[in-house]
């Protein structure tokens, strides 16, 4: 739609395209014999820069253009009322003068963002303390300034045919591989749909296996840990309005590492990382081999062990996999309803949780000691790993360990782990294998445990980077 | 889009070692000390060896087609109707294979294990996730196999702490008493041991490798794995139990896990046993796979659904299986493997290089 040369004519034309919003105001003002008309929305300018940078300069100033006049880096001129109104609803002012069709397009838009704030929940004890907001442009300047470097590639998408959410992918030139980046556009350009939450919706669309219990992005909200994906030759996306980043290509390993393990000593970071692997397993399979062994082979356990067993299970009426199901049920429960609850009233669910559940339901005999004890090992096991989407598919993945154990006691566990590896090895993630063993001397570095820098000289294999090199000369001084 | 298709080295000697493996571990060295006794080892040993001379055979034929798979190239060796006979024949016996060590496992199970579960739900469950994994891609099925592996060693360290408990040394004296003979007539029941390498007719060309020498490489270095695997049973077994004890112990590994005590670990059997399902499901999905991938070659393309094959071969394994929940039927049945085995496993190959020799350097091109 072409602007007119009449004010009136205008501001009726955008109003009626804004729906009579009532927060679309205008206003007059008259200078050096013109007649001045501004367009905005006036919850989305902000009024100090239109005030000092565009109005007092054009009344100060006659006979100069408005470009010459403003004090603004970002001015466009336009004829089309469409562009105008795009301008408006992004936090523009529009200007213009009474008998010229012309439009300029004054960026003054209000950005209301919070500070950086340290991660919440990827807490680390060395390294930065830096998490990523709700601000796409803030957070593009976090990753700027980690990572001064002109391949650093950030290339917007927009997203959502009404929210028209802005997207960003960033990937380092020569190390992202050409053949993932062109597959992540493809997918990232099909996504049609109204609105973006992202990067949940934008997860889901783009992932391969659609059910599945594990993580096939990883998301995370920490500048630094995006940084060492990215120079590992991943791709990031970040979003406006979401303080997450998403990794992608990622392997099931990358779930276990935390940017903690790089800080510190390596002995203690490949110790750490293989706690948390080994916990891994025993969160998804504990329950089940205890389901499997009270049930099915008491005889494997030692005389006195089993006797403990015994004894601890003599008065209680519910048979093993009822017992394991539902402490776990109320451990879920605990866990949902801590992260729900206002925090004032927040220390009652310790209270709830700790003694009703923990001591009277063994005094009541409806759960047996034992049972509390491997079931708390478990939450607290599954708790340990640093990537909150896995750590919810290690607590889920119990429940078909305990149900397999208790048809065939060990045996349906050693199957259920069968089904688990299977379908963790048939995953892939942008046509990369998800799951790899760590048994090879090359994979094995920074998988299982995690060795010293001056042995991690390549990039891991999965993101098929070109530029495998990571380090050159490593402790060249000693030579 | 990006997907790996080839194997590592290490992923074929994981899959060749586990293939070999099977049920037959627990009944070591049962059948090879009928004649030999307390020889066994050496009996054994030669089987390991008349494999390794089998690999060479199967390697050198490979190479005459490094850039086809047996279903290919079979019939540019044989011409199209016989070759066509020969994949079917292959499909039948990988199959078959497959039916007869998920039986025997399941026998085991249901003996020692799981005294009252119904052999169909044991059987069934054990073949569904053997063909789960089958129908996967070639590199997955490493990946899973290679996994395995970690539990496999496990296994193998179980057997040798079991072994090293109360026995005899003076059990595996007098070598060589037996006599030549003996050894060389017990080397056959070995030789079925050793199943499993003639995977390589089919994954030859999907091997990355800098030099095809690095394939026979590791071969040779999963043959010779499996051979010490068998030869440490062997003599933990022999160390144990005396000739004349030999002979009513058909299965005398469960006997030696079973009366080893740990303060944490009662009955290593048990452990062992479970362990081991996922060393067996190895082998079942290995053949089923290669089963199925046999009869695609000879199937028109429209209904060559790797998937679909592969759950369809199990499903006939299973109908058969039902009918094999007696131990009797299971070693009598075992007689006519031991004889396919021979033929499809040694004799093919050995004729096909001949024949292939025979029609010149690369075989007649169609």
């Amino acid at each position: 739609m072409e602007s007119s040369q009449q004010l009136a004519n205008n501001t009726t034309a955008i109003q009626e395209m804004l729906s009579n919003s009532s927060d679309f105001q205008t206003t007059d003002f008259t200078a050096g014999g013109r007649h001045y008309r501004l367009y905005y929305l006036d919850t989305m300018i902000e009024l100090a820069a239109v005030q000092e940078h565009l109005i007092s300069p054009l009344l100060l100033q006659d006979n100069v253009s408005v470009r010459e006049a403003v004090s603004i880096l970002n001015v466009s001129e336009t004829q089309l009322l469409t562009d105008a109104l795009t301008a408006i609803i992004e936090g523009k002012t529009v200007v213009q003068i009474e008998g010229d069709a012309t439009l300029y397009l004054c960026a003054t838009a209000l950005n209301k963002e919070r500070s950086i704030n340290i991660p919440v929940n990827e807490r680390v004890l060395r390294g930065s303390n830096e998490a990523f907001i709700e601000d796409l442009a803030t957070n593009l300047n976090l990753m700027r300034k980690l990572l001064s470097s002109p391949g650093l590639v950030v290339k917007y998408y927009e997203l959502g045919r009404i929210s028209k959410t802005r997207v960003a992918m960033l990937y380092i030139r020569n190390l992202a591989n050409s053949d993932i980046l062109h597959e992540m556009d493809r997918r990232i350009k099909s996504i049609d749909i109204d609105y973006v939450e992202a990067p949940g919706f934008i997860q889901e669309l783009v992932e391969e296996k659609l059910f599945s219990l594990f993580p096939q992005t990883l998301i995370t909200e920490r500048p630094d840990r995006v940084r060492s994906y990215l120079m590992d030759g991943k791709i990031a996306i970040l979003s406006n309005g979401s303080p997450d980043c998403m990794i992608i290509p990622i392997t099931f390993w990358s779930f276990f590492q935390s940017p903690d393990d790089y800080q510190i000593n390596w002995l203690f970071g490949s110790t750490f990382r293989l706690l948390r692997i080994i916990c891994f397993i025993i969160a998804i399979s504990l329950p089940g081999a205890y389901v499997a062994m009270v049930n099915f082979d008491p005889r494997i356990l030692p005389f006195e062990i089993s006797m403990t067993l015994q004894s601890s299970m003599q008065f209680i009426a519910m048979p093993a996999v009822m017992e394991a199901i539902s402490m776990l049920l109320i451990l879920e429960v605990l866990r949902e309803a801590t992260i729900r609850l206002p925090s004032p009233i927040g220390q009652t669910i310790g209270v709830v949780g700790g003694i009703v559940i923990g001591t009277v339901v063994v005094q009541s005999n409806l759960v047996s000691n034992t049972m509390v004890v491997v079931v708390a090992f478990t939450g607290l096991a599954s708790f340990i790993i640093p990537s909150y989407e896995m750590s919810s598919a290690a607590r889920l993945l119990p429940y078909p360990f305990i149900l397999m154990s208790s048809i065939l006691g060990l045996f349906g566990l050693e199957l259920a782990f069968l089904f688990v590896i299977t379908h963790l090895s048939r995953l892939h993630t942008m046509g990369v294998p998800y799951f790899y063993t760590g048994l090879n001397g090359g994979t094995m570095r920074d998988t299982l445990f995690r060795s010293p820098i001056w042995r991690l000289k390549t990039r891991p294999k999965e993101s098929m980077t070109n530029n495998k090199v990571r380090i050159r000369n490593p402790r060249g001084w000693e030579k | 889009m990006i997907h790996l298709k080839q194997l590592s080295t290490q992923q074929l000697i994981c899959l060749v070692i586990l293939t070999q493996v099977g049920a037959h571990v627990l009944s070591i060295p049962y059948n090879e000390s009928r004649n030999s006794g307390n020889d066994a080892w050496m009996s054994i040993l030669l089987g390991g060896l008349i494999a390794q001379v089998v690999i060479l055979i199967i390697y050198w034929l490979g190479k005459r087609y490094p850039s086809q798979s047996l279903p290919q190239y079979v019939t540019s060796i044989l011409g199209i109707p016989l070759g066509v006979v020969l994949n079917l024949l292959f499909a039948v016996y990988c199959a078959e294979s497959s039916l007869v060590v998920s039986v025997t496992y399941a026998s085991v199970i249901v003996r020692w294990l799981l005294l009252t579960t119904p052999w169909y739900i044991i059987l069934g469950l054990l073949i569904a996730i053997a063909a789960y994994i089958a129908s996967s891609p070639l590199r997955s099925i490493a990946t899973v196999t290679q996994s395995i592996m970690f539990m496999f060693l496990v296994c193998l360290a179980i057997v040798l702490i079991s072994g090293s408990g109360k026995g005899d040394m003076r059990n595996i004296l007098p070598i060589g008493t037996h006599g030549i003979g003996a050894v060389f007539k017990d080397a056959l029941p070995a030789l079925w041991l050793y199943a499993g390498y003639e995977l390589l007719l089919y994954v030859f060309p999907f091997v990355r490798s800098y030099k095809q020498k690095s394939i026979i490489i590791a071969m040779s270095i999963a043959n010779g794995l499996t051979t010490l695997t068998y030869l440490a049973i062997t003599f933990v077994v022999t160390y144990k139990f005396s000739e004349g004890q030999m002979n009513y112990i058909s299965e005398p590994m469960v006997f030696i896990l079973r009366q080893f005590n740990w303060p944490v670990v009662q009955s290593l059997d048990i452990l062992f046993m479970t362990i081991w399902l996922a060393v067996i499901a190895v082998t079942v999905y290995v053949y089923l796979f290669l089963s199925a991938r046999y009869l695609a070659s000879v199937l028109p393309s429209g209904i060559r659904k790797h998937t679909l094959l592969v759950w369809i071969i199990a499903g006939i394994c299973y109908v058969i299986g039902l009918w094999g929940d007696h131990r009797e039927k299971i070693i009598r049945f075992s007689v006519y493997h031991n004889f396919a085995t021979g033929v499809m496993v040694i004799l093919v190959p050995v004729l096909l290089l001949l024949i292939s020799f025979m029609r010149g350097k690369g075989g007649v091109v169609r």
